[in-house]
């Protein structure tokens, strides 16, 4: 029974404190996402015809975000039968823009004026309980010319 | 073709499904498809358990023997002679018919501990603190009756059975071991156990009740065991250590005394009759109190 309780308790404070930080995290997105939203993104530049650059280099934003008991636990029982994973796709989601926000914002302190050949690479971390993952790691990157 | 920036407004990555509500629907369907599949097995093991012969009953009774005397606080007793007048008691309580290619094993275990049990293939477990404690063989044999009762209707299978496939399907799934994620079957399966139990527990009783009513004639002083110790768990809550033992794996509420007297009455069964007292020295080994002074 009283790992019962335990288990209970350990449920919602995964899922209130998973909630809480969900939040906080997108209002920062929005708001970085709207004061970096004049820099140019692109995924094309590999066997492309370039715009005229006189410099380039290459930004990578990292991003590690972990999930919560609460959405382990979800993701343990959609192991069983399939489906979406409604408790991870906001994780990836943050990681992604959070990933990217931290491209550009490096690029555009760095002078850019476009961000070319974005791609996208994740992988997870620690997670050693089966049907669950501990972290979540999205690294962007792309080519800043000025 | 200019860069127009243009801001997220709407989250299309993300599902608008509040996540309680995700969670409450998964848990939910777990929880239902594990009871149903419980139930299943319950009715398959229910199945399978009758169709075992006797030679099986016998040998699984054999191979699980060994675990219990360990159980029990205590080592098994190879030579006394309370048991061959144990063994005497048990054959002329059985139900007529019963038995007849499973030999009744009645093994003793030396231990504090206040313990009857039933296991399969004829195995009856019986530790000497229990024998310090019946003042009568009405309630002795009762409890010896209730147990073959057990025996009699493969109930020890019948619950390791179901075990097994609880156990194998866990096992598969990999499921409800190390913590995180589905442990909730482990608790859906704990809570409905339960009754199963219950039920064998009174048609036990009912097969004890019977048993002791034919061999004495009447069924008088055989409850009193179980009275016994309901009144002193309600006066010493705490101090009772040796017979609580039974008393836990054992509850004889008030339910199942109402219940047997009902069966008593509908029956005819006399309730009345003259106490017949347990042989001098039960307490002891060998019936010999010399030179072990019993101190219950």
């Amino acid at each position: 029974m009283e790992e019962l309780i335990i288990f209970v308790v350990l449920l919602s404070v995964g899922y209130f404190f998973g909630v809480l930080a969900e939040k906080k995290h997108y209002k920062d997105i929005q708001k970085r996402e709207q004061e970096t939203l004049s820099l140019a993104i692109s995924s094309f530049g590999a066997k492309q015809p370039l715009p005229q650059a006189s410099d380039a280099q290459l930004f990578v934003g990292e991003v590690v975000i972990a999930s919560d008991y609460f959405k382990t636990f979800v993701m343990a029982l959609r192991n069983l039968w399939g489906g979406r994973v409604l408790s991870y796709e906001s994780l990836l989601d943050r990681g992604r823009r959070e990933a990217l926000l931290r491209v550009k914002e490096q690029a555009i302190a760095w002078g850019a004026t476009e961000v070319l050949n974005v791609r996208y690479e994740t992988s997870t971390i620690g997670g050693k309980k089966q049907g669950g993952v501990g972290a979540i790691e999205i690294i962007a990157y792309g080519t800043a010319i000025r | 073709m200019g860069f127009k920036p243009k801001a997220i407004t709407e989250e299309v990555n993300v599902s608008k499904v509040n996540p309680l509500i995700d969670f409450a629907y998964l848990l939910g369907v777990i929880i239902s498809l594990t009871l149903v599949i419980y139930f299943i097995l319950g009715l398959a093991v229910d199945w399978v358990v009758p169709q075992l012969s006797p030679q099986q009953d016998i040998r699984i009774g054999e191979l699980l023997a060994p675990a219990v005397a360990p159980q029990l606080g205590g080592e098994l007793i190879q030579d006394d002679t309370r048991q061959a007048y144990l063994s005497e008691l048990l054959e002329g309580l059985h139900h007529p018919g019963d038995f007849a290619d499973i030999p009744l094993t009645l093994n003793l275990v030396d231990t504090e501990l206040v313990n009857a049990a039933a296991l399969a293939g004829g195995q009856l477990f019986v530790t000497t603190a229990f024998l310090e404690q019946v003042e009568s063989e009405n309630e002795l044999a009762f409890v010896l009756s209730h147990e073959l009762g057990h025996l009699s209707a493969r109930d020890g299978l019948k619950s390791l059975g179901r075990g097994i496939f609880v156990l194998l399907g866990s096992m598969v799934l990999n499921l409800g071991h190390q913590g995180t994620g589905p442990d909730v079957i482990g608790y859906a399966l704990n809570l409905n156990s339960l009754n199963y139990s219950r039920a064998q527990e009174y048609r036990a009783d009912e097969y004890g009740l019977e048993s002791v009513v034919h061999h004495y004639g009447h069924g008088d002083n055989s409850l009193d065991f179980f009275r016994r110790l309901a009144q002193r768990k309600e006066a010493f809550p705490d101090g009772l250590i040796r017979a609580s033992e039974y008393f836990q794996t054992h509850p004889l509420t008030e339910k199942r005394i109402e219940h047997l007297q009902a069966i008593a009455a509908e029956q005819g069964w006399p309730m009345t009759g003259e106490i017949t007292p347990v042989p001098s020295g039960l307490a002891c080994a060998n019936f010999d109190c010399d030179e072990n002074p019993s101190d219950s």
